[in-house]
């Protein structure tokens, strides 16, 4: 059955934070200000890179109204930061590496003020050579962006002989892919509200999507204890991984501290795109082959990352994309090469799909052109070599296993999309002659969780408050995903509370546990998982309570709207309100736990995969060369729907970023320089664009003595769309795309009148 | 010694409009930009920033009932107008039409995008109260959103219109 509000029935609910957005009430963290705040500035590279002769603050330092300017001197800790690898400088010593790389900060009493102050700070630079293409920094005579050299990371995988698998092989497709350096495009850019306390600690009121991580690399730049910070890190206005690694922090806290009084930044929508992250451009280069029958013997993989200029998580980034080349498919052997390179260009890191959009948009290429050289229906030659039930996943490891892959196969085939491209075959066109359309379609396996090797802690906290509120609390964030309504609405569906008795509580380090991250869709299964756990202790604590405050027997009460009430009847015995007060300390249950892993020992390999099918229906006008998206279906099993409305935003959501993917988006550079500043000519897709059909079919079925409930959602509907796209157009103009977005001088062709005009005359 | 530009800019004109039906007087820089003056010297934080370019719409109000992006608006352009922002649009705590849609079909995810969003609609559908879907994406077409797909958003307008609608072609016929 299609997800929609309909199909939902009353599991269609109004989200709790919903009543704040649509008035505009929220308040956002950058929407907070305090009496007497200063306003940050930060001065950033002008050169993509050059060596730092001298920098000089007299002159702003002197600015009436200008209580701080900041360079590396004034950084009391490490001044570096990085999830992984701590290597971005917080302000640059001596060199800079992009034109993002901070060299100075400022707090003055107005923004303008501050803006002029920048202006103020004299910094000699001597540009460097730029290493704009990672293939050429790749060699010996490159200019190197570290001591080290400009390799980041590099992830091999091998299994088989695929020498011998290619000797082997009837049919055998290379290709190179290439993907843009799309832009996370957050409607919110970064920035916050840093608080000195007059306790000694510091308030931080910025976004991300893990507070616990600010905290500690705020910790690690400050050089003060953990526990001397509070990170308040929701709500926030749209992340997609953005906002995962710090971008004002580091200067916020310090100007901060250095002033003695709150300051605030916010980011321009220029800073933002010149200092914030990208996803990685890569070139995927893929050799693939079959048998006669159609059978994958070999397949090889060469992926070249743009890391850009530091770690952030690059490395994790390039390990997923390599298990993701692999997919969802048998290969008689297989053998990746990948690396991933530190470049001049911007920051790349992580985002929505992980290195999966690029991984996937190519092996689905390969799909398609394989099948179209074997003559077999691209639909049904996937279905041959697709893994079967009791198969290990992508890098050999064991996975939790599903029929996801098959479910989400059949549904497509199934779906009305899909019949009416069998229908269209035989039916005689109606319009110009320079409209054509074409159907495509992908399959996708899409792991979640960090993966083996990473820290990737999960938990929750219940307590009956002194107030009567069943608090839940969760070191998790809302950054438009719907995690509190999806949270509400299990306590409601899982143990029978009513929203109003509810208090949920998350980003804010000094109120949650830590949960682990909001990321790698990892947070609905988490908090599914802990409250799995936590429901008998909780459910016992407070039934316990219960029977000794009415004196009844346990086994007569049961969890209910409003309070606990009568097993039988129903009836309400006594309030949560009323139980709070006979408890002489809050009712507590806690859970700690981590997001499960695959035996192996191979970094990043997942355990937890969710699988998507993607139909799509476009128009190509081959007079403009523009590519229309007119109808999708995304059959997506991923376990049972948590949050109907957040499961469909998702798919909705993550197709729209794709649709950009696929067709508009790209921050292009030239010589390490930004040549887009804003969304004039950064363009995401607008309403015109994504007005066509859609429907989501979620597979909820999941094999019996399954533990691992709800598979993550928040990625999977960014990934499939673009390949799907490639195949359509490819239906349509009988043109193979091998680079994002599409670029419509490809699918240009003469129009046949102009022949004629050009005959007639 | 601060820059003359800057100074220039501190001279400032006393902005008197009508602000969510509230007569405002306020001391700012003629030049100032309408969204700041609501954000910094109002706290209407309703009104979002996002590109200052006027090309994503968070920062929509309506000046006389017009959708504008309060980013490109200036100070001195708005003496003596009548300006709406997403506080304004409904008396205190109810939620309009529009509003109300957008919370029951999910219109929305992040938020920061909505209430530019909701401004503009609410603008389409008086103007326009059975709007068209090439009308509805022109109208839109100034608003971005990168959380929904616009999913949401569109099928919260058609059922706002559809409500709307509905109450108009009654009006029309008891007229």
């Amino acid at each position: 059955m299609p997800l929609n509000r309909t199909t939902s029935g009353d599991r269609w609910r109004v989200r709790p934070d919903g009543p704040d957005k649509v008035t505009g009430r929220l308040p956002y963290l950058t929407d907070l200000s305090l009496p007497g705040m200063l306003h940050g500035r930060v001065l950033r590279s002008p050169y993509p890179h050059a060596r730092i002769v001298s920098i000089r603050t007299e002159k702003a330092k002197a600015i009436p109204g200008v209580c701080a300017v900041l360079t590396s001197a004034d950084v009391p800790g490490l001044n570096r930061f990085g999830i992984a690898r701590p290597d971005q400088p917080v302000f640059c010593e001596d060199r800079v590496r992009f034109i993002g790389d901070a060299v100075a900060a400022v707090a003055a009493e107005t923004e303008a003020l501050a803006a002029y102050a920048l202006t103020q700070i004299e910094v000699d630079y001597e540009p460097l050579p730029v290493v704009d293409d990672p293939e050429s920094a790749l060699s010996p005579d490159s200019v190197k962006l570290f001591e080290h050299g400009n390799v980041l990371h590099r992830s091999d995988y091998g299994c088989g002989d695929v020498e011998a698998g290619f000797a082997a092989c009837r049919h055998i497709v290379e290709e190179t892919y290439s993907t843009p350096r799309q832009m996370h495009t957050y409607m919110e850019t970064e920035g916050g509200l840093f608080v000195p306390e007059p306790n000694g600690r510091l308030t931080v009121y910025a976004p991300t999507q893990h507070g616990f991580m600010d905290r500690m690399q705020l910790a690690r730049i400050l050089n003060r204890p953990e526990a001397d910070i509070r990170v308040v890190s929701s709500p926030i206005g749209g992340s997609f991984g953005g906002k995962d690694e710090l971008n004002v922090q580091p200067y916020g806290a310090l100007l901060a501290l250095a002033c003695g009084r709150p300051v605030k930044l916010h980011n321009s929508r220029w800073e933002s795109v010149r200092a914030g992250l990208k996803r990685h451009p890569m070139k995927i280069t893929m050799k693939t082959g079959t048998d006669e029958h159609g059978r994958l013997l070999a397949h090889q993989v060469r992926i070249v990352s743009d890391a850009g200029p530091y770690s952030t998580l690059s490395a994790e980034v390039l390990n997923f994309a390599v298990e993701h080349v692999i997919g969802p498919y048998r290969f008689g052997a297989v053998k990746v090469e990948s690396v991933s390179v530190f470049t001049n260009n911007g920051m790349s890191g992580e985002f929505r799909g992980f290195g999966g959009n690029q991984a996937i948009f190519a092996l689905e290429g390969q799909m398609d052109r394989l099948a179209e050289k074997l003559g077999i229906d691209p639909w049904t030659f996937r279905l041959m070599n697709m893994r079967q039930p009791g198969d290990p996943g992508p890098l050999g490891q064991p996975i939790a296993q599903t029929d996801g892959a098959r479910q989400v196969w059949e549904a497509l085939a199934d779906c009305r999309l899909w019949k009416e491209k069998a229908a269209a075959g035989n039916r005689s066109e109606t319009r110009p002659p320079w409209i054509k359309t074409g159907y495509g379609a992908a399959l996708v396996m899409h792991g979640a969780g960090l993966g083996v090797g990473i820290p990737d802690p999960a938990g929750g906290r219940l307590t009956l408050a002194g107030d009567g509120k069943i608090e839940a609390a969760f070191g998790y964030e809302e950054f438009g995903q719907g995690l509190i309504a999806s949270l509400e609405q299990m306590l409601i569906e899982q143990f029978g509370f009513d929203a109003q008795d509810l208090r949920i509580v998350i980003g804010d380090t000094d109120a949650v546990p830590d949960s682990g991250s909001s990321t790698a869709s990892r947070a609905t299964s988490m908090m599914w998982q802990a409250l799995k756990r936590l429901h008998p202790p909780f459910a016992t604590a407070l039934r316990k309570q219960a029977s000794r405050a009415l004196g009844v027997g346990m086994e007569k009460l049961v969890l209910g709207r409003g309070g606990i009430r009568d097993a039988e009847s129903g009836s309400l015995l006594i309030s949560y309100g009323e139980l709070a007060k006979t408890a002489s300390e809050p009712i507590v249950a806690e859970t700690k736990f981590a997001y499960p892993t695959s035996p192996v020992d191979r970094v990043g390999a997942h355990y937890l995969y969710t699988y998507a099918s993607v139909a799509v229906k476009v128009e190509v006008n081959t007079l403009t060369g523009r590519v229309k998206l007119l109808d999708q279906f995304h059959a997506v099993a991923a376990g049972p729907v948590v949050n109907p409305q957040g499961y469909l935003g998702q798919i909705e959501g993550g197709s729209g970023m794709a649709l950009g993917f696929a067709l508009t988006e790209d921050a292009v550079m030239d010589k390490g320089m930004y040549l887009t500043r804003n969304l004039d000519t950064y363009l995401i897709p607008t309403i015109a664009e994504l007005s066509g059909g859609f429907e989501v079919l979620p597979i909820e079925e999941l094999p019996e003595g399954d533990k691992h409930g709800p598979r993550g959602v928040g990625e999977i509907g960014s990934v499939g769309l673009a390949p799907a796209i490639a195949a359509a157009v490819h239906d349509a103009v009988g043109k193979r795309v091998n680079k994002l977005p599409i670029d419509p001088a490809l699918l240009l062709e003469k129009p046949v009148f102009l022949n004629k005009a050009v005959e007639w005359r | 010694m601060i820059d003359p530009k800057l100074a220039s800019a501190a001279e400032t004109f006393t902005l008197q409009c009508v602000i969510n039906k509230r007569p405002v007087s306020v001391d700012v820089p003629p030049a100032k930009r309408l969204l700041c003056i609501l954000r910094e010297d109002l706290h209407l934080t309703g009104t979002k920033r996002s590109c200052d370019i006027g090309r994503c719409g968070a920062c929509m109000v309506l000046v006389d009932g017009k959708p504008v992006n309060s980013c490109l608006t200036m100070a001195y352009q708005c003496q003596g107008k009548n300006i709406t922002t997403i506080e304004g649009l409904a008396a205190d705590g109810a939620l309009n039409r529009v509003q109300k849609c957008f919370l029951e079909e999910g219109g929305y995810q992040c938020g920061y995008c909505t209430p530019g969003m909701i401004v503009t609609v609410t603008a389409l559908l008086n103007k326009n109260p059975e709007p068209s879907m090439a009308e509805i994406e022109e109208a839109l077409s100034g608003n971005l959103c990168r959380c929904t797909g616009y999913g949401g958003i569109i099928r919260s307008v058609l059922k706002a219109a559809e409500q709307g609608g509905r109450r108009h072609a009654g009006r029309h016929e008891s007229a």
